[in-house]
């Protein structure tokens, strides 16, 4: 009778089994197919998935729902088995690579698939997601997760078709740590920023009203923003403190209700010489508060300033280049696991039964 | 020349029915004579399929895939050139017919309608896209022709026949077909990983085509492997094959017509 193997080798033969991994695949296949349509029909759980990594979704959204994510966990755990599995079996064979060295292209494929699988839960865990940005032109933006990391737009140009459509946008954009500059580059549709496992896109633009064209009279006119500073002749100083494209009063506050252009307003200041200092609000469709009036001040609203900002995606996954090295390593495994599958058709030979 | 794109098409049409109907003939009469014409005829067919699809190339600037009518006349000019790589290779003849029916059906849907090739949106101008699809839709003709095999084996198998290959062929071009098929795949999912990443900033995403696409390339994985364990051997392998190609019908046109995504179909 032949001596029962210890329980680390039957462990192992386990860990490298084929039978264990179409049992995984085919687990997580199903577990796939029938999660896929969960994540479908249910877009107020899942539809924000892609903007944040695996894990920051799960921590924000998909514990909350267990209901319907909890077999997102099982279906990694079964991938994550079976990345176990598929590495157990590629170190079974680097030890007999003497008599096996023939089967290299299937088990390039093998340590390819791990490596992809190494790499995105490297990026899950160690990654950041910032969808959807604005930026504007020449105003650094920090970036959360990369400390002492900013990115600063230094150009920005929509292309839109005749019909006005837009078409690409171009941004000019300048990566910086501190004031050391890392790389500058413009991006476009499918032409990235590309920086150590920091991927910046594109998304698209817009633009947004950063304050008001005024008229005034004999004198041309006059454009006010949040800090802008004006002295008059007369030896008053007006400065606008905040600026609000669309503003409402609530109870005796002013509230911002958005970004969009609908009742502008402008916290005014008026300093006059020998005179109390004035503060208030200026709700731009109304009549002009009476001290700006009474300190001489004529000033009429024309038309809003506009700023282009450029809306960016701002991505950090440390594994990508890992991911990128297990993808070549799959298809180049392929290209010589393609070679040796007609040398042995050519041979006569067959897959061995197992 | 483009007006010239309509007729080939019809040409390649027309060539692939004849051909249907001489797999038809040998299959009864047994002529080894009439399974070379029935091949030249495929040949022709995939010839003038081919001269359609430069002419609309050329015309476009681009490779026409990205609306239905463009991929199921590329998916029908991958599956001819599987099957001729399989007939010339194996001469095997009436197993041609299955295959070549399924083409004739995707040619047939797709004569009626509206050639226009749609203005490329931005994110789509790109070689690895073009990479993508084609690795796609020829991974999936491999797929189709071991789905076509699977169905003959088991035919085979029930009805006995010397017209159709024996299974230890039919077993060896099943495996042949998903094999080649997987490698395709692979690198149809490498180029799309690659354009996502610097298209969006991420190499996978949760989307429901995404996740099908990844369904698609483990379903197949495992069945590279399933040919080592002898109970999947054979008959078990013909069954796996035709569940698999309904699993790419449904990735291909399933979620595109039935479902919402950001692959749509038109
Ligand atoms: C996602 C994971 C995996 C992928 C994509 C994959 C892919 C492949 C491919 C394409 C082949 C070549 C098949 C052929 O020659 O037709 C292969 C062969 C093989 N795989 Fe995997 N595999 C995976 C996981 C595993 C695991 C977990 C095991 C562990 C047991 C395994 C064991 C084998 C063996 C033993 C062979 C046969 C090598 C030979 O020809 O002797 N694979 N695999």
């Amino acid at each position: 009778m032949t001596p029962r193997p210890s329980f680390s080798k039957r462990l192992w033969s386990l860990c490298c089994s084929l039978k264990l991994a179409i049992v995984l695949a085919s687990g997580a296949t199903f577990l796939a197919m029938a999660g896929s349509l969960v994540m479908h029909f249910n877009p107020n759980v899942f539809g924000a998935i892609d903007q944040l990594t695996l894990i920051d979704w799960w921590q924000t959204r998909g514990a909350a729902h267990l209901r319907l994510s909890w077999w997102l966990t099982l279906f990694a755990t079964l991938v994550l088995l079976l990345g176990i599995n598929t590495l157990c079996c590629f170190i079974d064979w680097l030890g007999k690579i003497r008599a096996r060295w023939r089967k290299l292209g299937e088990y390039l494929i093998h340590l390819g698939c791990v490596l992809v699988l190494g790499a995105y839960i490297w990026g899950s865990f160690s990654g950041f997601r910032h969808d959807s940005v604005p930026l504007y032109l020449n105003q650094p933006y920090p970036i959360g997760g990369l400390p002492g990391h900013y990115l600063r737009l230094d150009h920005f140009e929509p292309r839109l078709s005749e019909t006005g459509r837009p078409l690409d946008m171009r941004s000019r954009v300048t990566l910086l740590r501190g004031d050391q500059q890392l790389a500058a580059t413009e991006i476009s549709i499918n032409h990235p920023l590309l920086w150590r496992g920091l991927v910046v896109v594109p998304v698209s633009f817009g633009r947004d009203v950063r304050g008001f064209r005024f008229f005034q009279p004999q004198r041309g006119t006059l454009d006010l923003a949040t800090g802008s500073r004006v002295d008059f002749d007369s030896g008053s100083r007006l400065t606008v403190e905040t600026f609000y494209p669309d503003a409402m009063l609530r109870g005796d506050r002013v509230i911002k209700r958005g970004n969009r252009l609908g009742e502008p307003a402008m916290l005014l200041r008026l300093e006059q010489p020998g005179q109390a200092e004035w503060r208030g609000w200026y709700f731009l469709r109304g009549p002009l508060p009476y001290p700006l009036v009474s300190a001489g001040i004529r000033i009429r609203p024309t038309q809003p300033l506009f700023r282009v900002y450029s809306v960016l995606t701002i991505n950090y996954d440390p594994g990508s280049r890992l991911a990128l090295a297990g993808g070549i390593l799959i298809i180049s495994g392929i290209i010589i696991a393609l070679a040796s599958f007609y040398r042995k058709r050519r041979c006569g030979d067959h897959p061995d039964i197992r | 020349m483009l007006q010239y794109q309509i007729p080939l098409l019809y040409l390649a049409g027309c060539c692939y029915l004849a051909a249907v109907l001489g797999y038809l003939g040998n299959l009864r009469l047994a002529s080894r004579r009439l399974a070379g014409i029935a091949l030249t005829l495929v040949a022709c067919g995939w010839l003038a399929q081919s001269g359609s699809l430069l002419l609309r190339w050329q015309a476009a600037g681009f490779l026409p895939v990205t609306n239905l009518f463009s991929t199921q006349f590329f998916f029908s000019w991958s599956l001819a050139l599987t099957y001729l790589y399989f007939d010339l290779r194996y001469r095997i003849g009436a197993a041609g017919l299955f295959v070549m029916f399924v083409n004739l059906l995707l040619i047939a849907s797709i004569l009626p309608r509206d050639p226009a090739i749609p203005a490329l949106i931005p994110s789509l101008d790109t070689p690895l896209f073009t990479l993508h699809i084609i690795f796609s839709f020829t991974g999936y003709a491999m797929f189709t022709m071991a789905f076509s095999i699977g169905v003959l084996y088991l035919w085979q198998q029930a009805r006995p026949t010397r017209q159709l290959p024996d299974l230890v062929l039919l077993r060896k071009l099943n495996e042949e077909a998903v094999f080649l098929g997987f490698c395709l795949f692979s690198a149809c999912m490498l180029f799309g990983a690659i354009w996502a990443y610097i298209a969006w900033g991420y190499y996978f995403s949760w989307n429901i085509k995404s996740v099908w696409s990844f369904i698609v390339w483990l379903f197949y994985a495992g069945m590279c492997h399933a040919k080592f364990v002898r109970r999947w051997q054979g008959r078990g392998y013909a069954i796996l094959s035709i569940l698999g190609f309904a699993v790419v019908l449904f990735t291909y046109l399933g979620i595109g017509l039935l479902l919402e995504s950001n692959h749509p179909l038109d």
